[in-house]
Order: C-alpha cells, then structure tokens, then sequence
C-alpha cells in the first residue's frame, strides 16, 4: 500500500453521480443518471428487478468491473475524489463495502471469517485482530450468540445468522460507506428485522445504500429513497416525500403495487 | 501489491505456456526423430509394408539391409481393438444399463466404487492376469499356448470395461427425468421406458464412452505384449499371434538399431495419429452430445415415441436380461481377478516376510521387491513434485485469469486435452528420446519421474479446474468486495475451498505413478537391483517389476505377490483420496448442518 502514494485515498462519506451511463455489451442498463447521497444517511433504491438498481450499487465499488464487456461513462465520485480515477480498487472496496443478495461466508471459521478483511490490511497479531473480532460482532449484534463458537464453520450458522456475519465481515475493514444489495431477500422475518435494527444502528458511523424490493423496508428504514425504471432514476427524494407525495406517475403505480 | 498480482498471474500463464511446451514438444521430437527413418526407409514402404525384419546394424549412410514394414501391426492394432470394443463394449453397455436401471439401490455406490478402483488396477496386472489365468485356460481349446488375438480381446475388452460403464453410466442419468415419468405416464413398463426412450436419449454419451473406450485399447502396451504373442504377421484366427504398434515399440526400443529406432518412433507417430483422430470424434461428439440433449429437452419426439413402444415390448425384454446377466458376469471377472491374484499372491508375502522388507542378493532365491518400493516412492515424489504446482498454476490461470473464449487459453485447453489422449508408450518413447539423452543417455530414475510429470499434468489440470469451478462466485465476489486483491482471493478463499478436489488428484495421481509401467521401461530402467543411491540411478518401479518378474517365468510366486501389493496400494490410494475428499469437505463445511437444512 506504501508505495501507492499517487493515488487518492478516500476520506469522504458521501457520493456524487454526475451522467453517468453503463453499457453490458450493447445493452445499455444505465441512463445518464445522476444523483447525490448524503454521508451517515440510509439511502434506499427501487424499482422493478431489472431496473438497475443493482447495477448502480455495483458501480459505487467496482464491482462490476469483473463483468466481461461492461462500459462505464460519466463522474462517480465519492468527496471530490473519481472512484474510476486514480484509485486503487482494492482500497476503494476496502473503504466502500458490500453484503450481498445471499449471505456468502467463506468455508472457515467465524473469527477467520471477520479477519480475513483485516488480515488483508496487514492486520496479523492476534491481540488486535481478536478486538476487531470482537467489536465487529459486537456491532452486528451477535458477539453474545457467536462469542463461544469463534472456531466453528461459519457454513454451520443459520442463514440469518450468516448474513449478519457478513455484515460484521464488512464492518470489521471499517468501510466508510456500506452498499448492501437485497441484504434481507433470502431471509426470514425475525432475521430481516435483525439487520433492519442493524441499519439504523450503523447509520451513526457509516453511509448506507440498500437495494430493496420491499416498500416496507425502504419506508421503515431508509432517509432518501430513489426509484428506477428501465436504466433510469426517476424519482429521488427524502423517503416521506416520494411514499406520500410522489412526483411521477410512474413512481406512485409502483409503490402502489400496480405494476412492477 | 500490485507488482505481486502481476507475479502471481505471469505465474499462473507460466504453468499454462508449459503445457503447451509439453504438447507440442511431443509431436515436434517424435516427428524429428522419426523423419531420418521415414525418408530412408519410404513412407509407402513403411506404413504399407508388411514384412518386419530389422537389421540391427543398420543405420542412415548405408543400403539398409532389414525391412521395416508395420502394415501387419496398423492391422493387428485395429483387430485387436475392434475385438475389445466387441467384448468390452457390448459387455460395458448393457452393465450401465444394469447399474442405471436394474441395480438394487444398496448395491449401486458398491458397485460404483469398485469399477472406479478397477481403472486404478495397474494395465501390467491385467496383462499378468492373462499370462498366469487366462491364458492357461484358452491353452485346453487352443492349439497353441492360448495367446493371441482373442486372448489380447478379452483382456483388452476387460480393461476398457471401467472407462465404458462409467461414462455410459452418467450419460444415461443425466437424461432428464421428465421422460421417464412421461413415458411411464402412458402406461409404459420401466423396461420398455429404459430401452425405448432412456437409453435411446443417451445415445451419444453411450458413443463417447465407446470412442474414449477405443482410444485406450489403441494405446494400451504392456498388457497387450504379454498376452499376443508377438509375431509380427496379419492375425490368422482366434489364435493367431500379431503385433500391436505398441507391442512392437515395448519389445524392440530396448535393443534398437538406429534406422530401427527410427522406425520404432515412426511406428509411435503412426500410433499417436490413429489415437489423435479417436480423440477429435471423441470431442466431436462430446460437443454433439450436449447440443443434441438441449435441443431435445422441448421437442414434442418423447409423446409419439412413447406410443410406439407398447408394439415392441418383447425386444426391450431382452435387453433388460441382458442388462442383468452383462451386470453378473462383470461382477463375476472382477471377483475372478482380484481373488484369483489374491489367492495366488498372499501366501508368498505371509510365508516370506522378507520379500517386502528383506535386503536384495543377487542370483539368491530370495528376492524382495524393497528397491522396487523405494523406487516407486521416489518417482511418485519427484513427479508429483513437478506436475502438481504445473497442473494447478494452469487450472487457476484457467479459471480465474483466461478470458471464456480467449486465444491463449483454447490452445491451453487444446494441449491438455493432447497431452490426455498421447498413449503412455508414447510418453516412455519422449522420455527416451529426450530426458535419457539429456542426463547422459543412461535411464534414471530422474529421466523416469519427469516423463511421469508430464503424465500426471492433464489429469491435475482437469481435476483442479473441476473443483475450481465448484467454487461459488459470491465467495469471489465476498472476498474482492472486502478490498483483498484478486491474487490473495485465489490463494486465501479459492483454493482452500477447492482443496479437497485438488489433493484427491494428487492422491488419484499417485496412483497412476504406481501403476504406469510403459512409459518407465525405457526412461527409469526395469532392472530390479540395488536399493538406488540417488536420482540418476536407474530402477524399476513396482509395475515394471511386475513386467520383468513375469516375463522371465522364474519368480512366478514373486511376481504373485508384487500384483498383491499393487492391488493392495492402488486401493488404498483410491480409498485415501475419498476420505480426504470427505473428511475435508465436512471440516469445510461445518460442524452441524444447520445453515443447510435451513434452507
């Protein structure tokens, strides 16, 4: 890491789009969007499954560059730094981190689980790494569930329970900002209140951004709330404003239920 | 940071580029070498000659005096194959049929099993089996000793038996359930169902299994030598003595002439051609067989085709006799085999402690085989220690870094499945002709493992990517979204995921090395002498040990009891390689099984 010193580092929690397109192929899956997230807010996307939503979470870390064939234009910035600038990409996905649809533990321990991030950092001694151990658990709510099974496979946990570990696995690198895309979709009531409980609790330190499918989730949970179709965002607002009083026709049939 | 992921992927294409090395190596020395011969001898003469008479003395300067004609051998090869695909794939079909359909379900994973552990058995032990049972039981109805063609058939038929049931085997099950419950829905009995839609709709999977069957029956050489008989003329009847290519390089490279050994070489390019052009119809169909079933899965062909059935019950009840009596008799030749050898075998190792362990003492009656073990062990080392970070460094360069379609990692892929397909002769012939030449033109146990090496790459390469595969790209995704470099993801999350595929190959791998005799002949030496003192000393493995103990018909018990001890490792080895694969996936998995029963 030393020697990247060229490179920006991030420090920012908040992100900006400004026209930026994405391209799968041919197929063009983002429409000059632009929009601004504010730092330590939850930010919800919605919209029917196709709409890009995921595919602009992905942008905010990268991830979509192990896409074969996908194309980005247009600023993504997050402070005044341009993530597809001069930024190492590693860093960037250690600063703006990521849980996923399905809870994906690697096949290891718990504890090895929640090092693994820091042991990336250069974090090897045992002492610190069992307080990040601890304190990321310990954020996730879980360190009295998990506290006397550190040493056990993660893959034995529940599937709830998995995915908070992740969280706890994201937390643990100390991200910035946290992009969960679908986080509570493959998981039960009780566990989606759990992580629903998390959100609010994390939104203290961190910035938010969550793709959802459920309205519920995004009015119970989310500051500002936006809604794509096809490629484009079509709607961004405080939450309140765009579930009460939204602005386009399209936005209210959706969050109605009426199509989507 | 960066600069190691660059060093790590130029690593992993490292790997890559040297299966490609090894591939083309192969045919560009072969052909080099054999050149001199083909021009000084004619290619017309050579290929279509049928007398072989060598003239030791011969070589490129002078009028030859011998004539080197391997036209009866292209025949013999092709006879003798054709015999093993009758018996062997006749047999190998309708056992699938049996295993898939007719089994009962407590017996299937017993009887998987134990076809998997019968591909491990060493081809020598085959071919010894031929020598010490078969052959004395053809010899009452034969007018000679029993070798021959149809001895050389049945053992050869034998041997494809395991690679035929066992692809067959998958073919048929993976034949979409839909059409057996829509077939039976109709009112069709399971035995008209099998053999009118379930195995029809597996015919080209059934096809593949047969070429790929074929492929190693072309290239088999050990046990082909010690069962028929040699001689190089066309095969005259059941009994006939002929010469397969592969014979004739086993018998002859050991005291060639020059233009001979060109000739032997040659003989090992016209091999690698008839082999070669078995593998693109294998992988022709292959390719076939996948589209054909995706194009299938929606047509309309299963409704008309299951009306037709109930007309034409009575041929489908000779197939599932057949099935049955095809699953006994399989059943039947393996218990023959192993307790046969056993029975033979196991009083020599009990009666004579000495002869695993003992010291060796030239001309005594005691011999021991410890040098033989120690040898094995040495080449099993020094191979696996090349092959296995070869192997894996191109699995991952596959996997992780090659683009699906890109250039470099077709011809990666095209060179694997090359190296897959060279019969192990060939590889004996390589060896010599470059390693021996290189360490001083002696065999050595060094010349013997890296010809081994090469051996061993597509199967480490192929596993390893299999298991590689398996691998979920959300724990990828998991381990780049935490910030971990690509490199640091493949070392630290994939490839402890994929570790128990990977060590079941090495396991496998060590397996083959026990069991390879042609390719050690000419490379390692086959003399059973001295414990070795170093790399460059020469000696026989365990199978080749087993080659020169029955040849000679001195040490007839001692040659028992070396196809007990590589029985007994072969199995372990495989017996190993599951535990490992299961002991490892559980620890990976967890303690409980919760996470998944959840679900």
């Amino acid at each position: 890491m030393k020697e990247n010193q060229k490179n920006d580092t991030i420090i920012a929690q908040s992100i900006s789009v400004r026209d930026a397109s994405l391209w799968y192929g041919d197929f063009q899956a983002l429409k000059n969007i632009s929009i601004e997230i504010p730092e330590k807010k939850i930010t919800a996307f919605i919209g029917p499954s196709g709409c890009g939503k995921s595919t602009l979470l992905k942008c905010f870390n990268r991830m979509n560059d192990l896409v074969e064939g996908c194309k980005v234009t247009g600023n993504f910035l997050i402070g005044d730094i341009d993530i597809y600038g001069k930024v190492d990409v590693n860093e960037l996905r250690k600063n703006v981190g990521m849980v996923f649809q399905k809870p994906n533990p690697f096949p290891m321990s718990v504890y090895d689980n929640i090092a693994y991030g820091p042991r990336t950092f250069g974090i090897h001694k045992r002492k610190e790494l069992d307080i990040i151990v601890e304190k990321s658990l310990r954020q996730a709510a879980m360190w009295e569930e998990l506290k006397d099974r550190l040493n056990k496979s993660a893959l034995g946990l529940s599937g709830g329970q998995q995915q908070r570990l992740c969280i706890a696995r994201a937390l643990a690198v100390k991200p910035k900002i946290l992009l969960m895309d679908e986080p509570t979709s493959a998981l039960d009531p009780i566990s989606t209140g759990k992580i629903e409980e998390l959100c609010e609790e994390l939104k203290e330190s961190t910035t938010i951004v969550i793709v959802t499918h459920n309205m519920q989730q995004a009015t119970r949970i989310s500051d500002y709330t936006g809604f794509f179709l096809m490629g484009e965002l079509l709607e961004y607002a405080e939450t309140d404003e765009i579930f009460t009083s939204p602005k386009d026709e399209k936005t209210e049939k959706y969050i109605t239920g009426r199509f989507g | 940071m960066v600069t190691k992921e660059k060093l790590g992927k130029a690593l992993f294409v490292l790997g890559a580029i040297i299966c490609i090395i090894s591939a083309i190596s192969i045919f560009v020395f072969l052909i080099i070498k054999s050149a001199p011969a083909f021009i000084k001898i004619g290619v017309l003469d050579l290929v279509f000659g049928d007398n072989w008479s060598p003239s030791v003395s011969d070589n490129y300067n002078n009028a030859l005096k011998g004539s080197y004609g391997i036209f009866t051998m292209i025949i013999g090869t092709i006879v003798s194959t054709l015999g093993a695909l009758t018996i062997g794939g006749v047999l190998g079909y309708f056992t699938s049929i049996f295993l898939v359909f007719y089994c009962p379900k407590k017996l299937k994973p017993i009887a998987i099993m134990i076809i998997n552990l019968l591909a491990g058995i060493p081809s020598v032990v085959y071919g010894f089996f031929g020598i010490s049972f078969l052959l004395p039981f053809l010899s009452k109805i034969a007018p000679n000793n029993g070798s021959g063609l149809l001895a050389t058939s049945i053992i050869l038929g034998i041997m494809i038996l395991p690679t035929i049931i066992s692809l067959s085997r998958v073919a048929l099950e993976s034949v979409p359930r839909q059409y057996y419950e829509g077939s039976v829905a109709i009112g069709a009995n399971h035995t008209s169902t099998v053999f009118k839609i379930m195995v029809p709709s597996a015919r080209g999977g059934i096809l593949a299994s047969l070429v790929l069957g074929t492929g190693r029956a072309l290239g088999e050489a050990m046990a082909v030598v010690m069962v028929a008989g040699n001689f190089p003329t066309y095969p005259n009847g059941l009994f006939g003595s002929f010469r397969t290519l592969t014979a004739n390089i086993v018998l002859e490279m050991g005291y060639a002439g020059e233009v001979q050994e060109g000739a032997l070489i040659a003989t090992g390019v016209i091999l690698l051609m008839l082999v070669t052009t078995i593998n693109i119809i294998f992988n022709k169909i292959s390719i076939g067989t996948v589209k054909a079933i995706a194009t299938t899965q929606n047509s309309n062909k299963i409704k008309t085709k299951t009306e037709s059935i109930l007309r034409k019950i009575n041929f489908s009840k000779i197939g599932e006799i057949a099935s049955k009596i095809a699953g006994i008799t399989v059943a039947i030749i393996l218990f023959m085999i192993v307790s046969f050898i056993f029975v033979k075998g196991l009083p020599t190792i009990i009666n004579h402690p000495w002869f695993i362990f003992g010291k060796f003492q030239f001309g005594s009656e005691e011999i021991t085989i410890l040098p033989s073990l120690i040898c094995t062990v040495l080449v099993a080392v020094i191979s696996l220690i090349i092959a296995t970070p070869i192997g894996i460094m191109t699995a991952i360069y596959l996997n992780e870094y090659a683009k699906k379609e890109g250039r470099l990692a077709t011809i990666v892929r095209g060179a694997i499945n090359i190296l897959a397909g060279v019969p192990s002769i060939v590889y004996g012939l390589f060896g010599m002709i470059t390693f021996v030449k290189i360490f001083g033109g002696t065999s050595s146990i060094l010349s013997g493992a890296l010809t081994i090496s090469i051996i061993l790459l597509p199967t480490i390469v192929r596993s390893t990517e299999e298991s590689l595969k398996r691998v979920l790209d959300s724990l990828r995704q998991g381990s780049l979204a935490l910030g971990a470099g690509k490199l640091r993801t493949i070392l630290k999350v994939i490839i402890p995921s994929a570790l128990p595929g990977i060590l079941s190959a090495v396991i496998l791998s060590i397996g083959r090395v026990v069991s390879e005799s042609a390719p050690l002949l000419y490379t390692m030496g086959s003399v059973i002498k001295q414990i070795p003192s170093s790399v460059f000393d020469s000696g026989a493995t365990l199978s080749v040990a087993l080659y020169q103990l029955s040849g000679e018909g001195w040490y007839i018990n001692e040659a028992y009891a070396t196809a007990v001890v590589l029985i007994i490792l072969v199995f372990a080895l495989n017996l190993i390689a599951e535990l490992t694969v299961k002991g490892l996936s559980k620890r990976l998995k967890g303690d409980t099984n919760e996470g998944k029963s959840k679900k």
